[in-house]
């Protein structure tokens, strides 16, 4: 009797649910729906917070443009390895996942204006007494996330292993065991792994300035002409309203 | 038409065997087909077109070794392991039975993932072991439950009577064991260790998961670059067929000799 119970309560539960989402999909009904992936790995920019919501600088980012542009989004958690496959597959319309803009990368897909410029610095524990750039590492090995430019930034350093991990957290965590000498990722991730992180604080620290100079984009499939010109008249506007630098201090200090 | 008719008789019956050997079936069994058919197509792809197949194949040898290395170690590793786990298991001391069989059932209710992720990152905060030798160690500790419920099984198929009369014979519990017991059950056991070996090397590109550089990792790292998922994941799913069909093979011809010389 108490299965037929609470059978009867879920469904309830679920017709509940279901009356609740229709009016949000009215809503919706007014512009377009984007379904925009992004590897919520990645913070401050973009990570899951402890009610399971995807959060970050480029996820409110994202928001305001929609918001600008008139379109509503739908975000994705995806791994970052395969991000790029599952677009091409059109399991989802964008990205937005601190994609920095390269000539390979452009090649393939197509890009929205730059939205912010960061850097790839280096982080080390600090233990490491003298080391000023990734070239001081030669013998060791060094980590970052596959498939992004930080891990790029290794590759081309002669003499260092690069250690490609699934998530940047991974690779911190892999440099707290003893396992690697150093993490190569985007200025605000390392700020928030070696300055925020308790855990960490103590025993990393970032090495100089960004030595690269990069821009994010969002990704669209290539030839998405008309996707590429909403999500830019969404930048515009937001840049012109200064919503980027109330969404700077927000995340990034 | 009368039975003279007759050019060739239904069923042959003379000298010759009227069930066709193994080696009598054909050229093409089925493992001939995939084998050669894999390498076929992989010089193929590498020939007609070079960028990317090629490229991906000039990419990953490292890996190959990498993915050797860890199959290998674990293997060698876990056999021991479940040498120690299977004896344990029939063993008449109950702290020692005890002990095998929390261990069997622990690691068989965990996927080898979560092992995998648990004794690099989650141990790796007390003990620091190079990335390497905790892949092997945690690739080992999973297969040695499932290699020592093999040799549980490879053991108890040995009938009582064979420990009863080397005991009459006046040998202890130990020799017996040694001598009369495993012998007999090694040929028993080999075609399931054979089977867990496969299992393994396939297993094996689970640790690309921890940042070690096998076969999938390179691939995956190929990927990332040049955004060839399809003709990379392609050759990565070509090389491990080909690996494993060998290998399959190896172990069918050693199991063959051991049980000629039945």
């Amino acid at each position: 009797m108490k299965f037929v119970q609470r059978a009867v309560s879920l469904l309830a539960l679920v017709g509940l649910c279901l009356t609740a989402a229709a009016p949000q999909a009215a809503l919706a009904a007014g512009g377009r729906t984007i379904t925009v992936a992004t590897d919520a790995t990645w913070p401050p920019m973009e990570m899951v917070d402890a009610n399971k919501k995807i959060v970050g600088f480029d996820i409110d980012f994202m928001n305001a443009i929609a918001k600008e542009a008139g379109f509503t989004v739908k975000y994705k958690n995806t791994a970052w390895d395969g991000i790029f496959a599952g677009l091409s597959a059109g399991r989802y319309d964008a990205i937005i996942s601190s994609v920095t803009i390269t000539p390979e990368r452009q090649k393939q897909y197509d890009f929205s204006d730059p939205y912010i410029n960061i850097g790839q610095i280096l982080v080390v524990p600090k233990t490491e007494g003298r080391v000023t750039r990734i070239a001081d590492l030669v013998g060791k090995a060094v980590g970052a996330q596959i498939g992004t430019t930080g891990a790029f930034a290794i590759k081309k350093v002669n003499g260092v292993e690069l250690k490609n991990y699934d998530e940047i957290g991974l690779a911190f965590e892999d440099m707290a065991a003893g396992r690697i000498a150093g993490v190569v990722c985007d200025e605000p991730t390392a700020a928030h792994y070696a300055l925020q992180r308790a855990e960490y604080k103590a025993k990393f620290k970032i090495v100089g300035k960004p030595f690269t100079s990069e821009s994010y984009g969002i990704v669209v499939k290539k030839g998405d002409k008309a996707l590429v010109a909403l999500l830019n008249k969404g930048i515009r506007a937001v840049k012109a309203k200064k919503i980027e630098d109330k969404l700077r201090k927000k995340w990034l200090r | 038409m009368t039975a003279n008719d007759r050019t060739r008789p239904a069923i042959e019956v003379g000298d010759g065997a009227a069930i066709p050997s193994k080696s009598d079936i054909g050229l093409f069994t089925a493992w001939r087909f995939a084998f050669f058919g894999a390498l076929g197509l992989i010089v193929y792809l590498a020939l007609a077109k070079p960028d990317p197949y090629l490229e991906i194949l000039k990419f990953i040898p490292d890996g190959l070794l990498v993915t050797f290395k860890v199959t290998v170690g674990a293997i060698l590793l876990a056999l021991v392991i479940g040498l120690v786990a299977g004896l344990g298991r029939i063993s008449s001391n109950r702290f020692i039975n005890g002990v095998a069989s929390l261990y069997v059932e622990i690691i068989r209710g965990i996927p080898l993932l979560v092992q995998l992720f648990y004794i690099y990152y989650a141990l790796g905060r007390f003990v620091h072991v190079p990335d390497m030798a905790s892949a092997i160690i945690a690739m080992a500790f999973c297969y040695g439950a499932y290699m020592g419920e093999v040799f549980r099984a490879g053991i108890q198929s040995i009938p009582k009577g064979q420990m009863e009369a080397a005991r009459s014979l006046g040998m202890t519990k130990g020799q017996a064991m040694l001598h009369v017991i495993i012998p007999q059950s090694i040929k028993v056991v080999l075609p399931p260790i054979g089977n867990e070996f496969i299992a393994l090397l396939k297993d094996s590109s689970l640790v690309s998961i921890l940042a070690v550089a096998d076969v999938l990792r390179r691939g995956r790292e190929f990927a990332s670059e040049s955004f060839t998922y399809f003709e990379t994941y392609t050759v990565i799913a070509l090389v491990y067929l080909i690996i494993t069909l060998f290998f399959s093979k190896l172990i069918g011809i050693m199991e063959e000799r051991i049980s000629a010389g039945r």
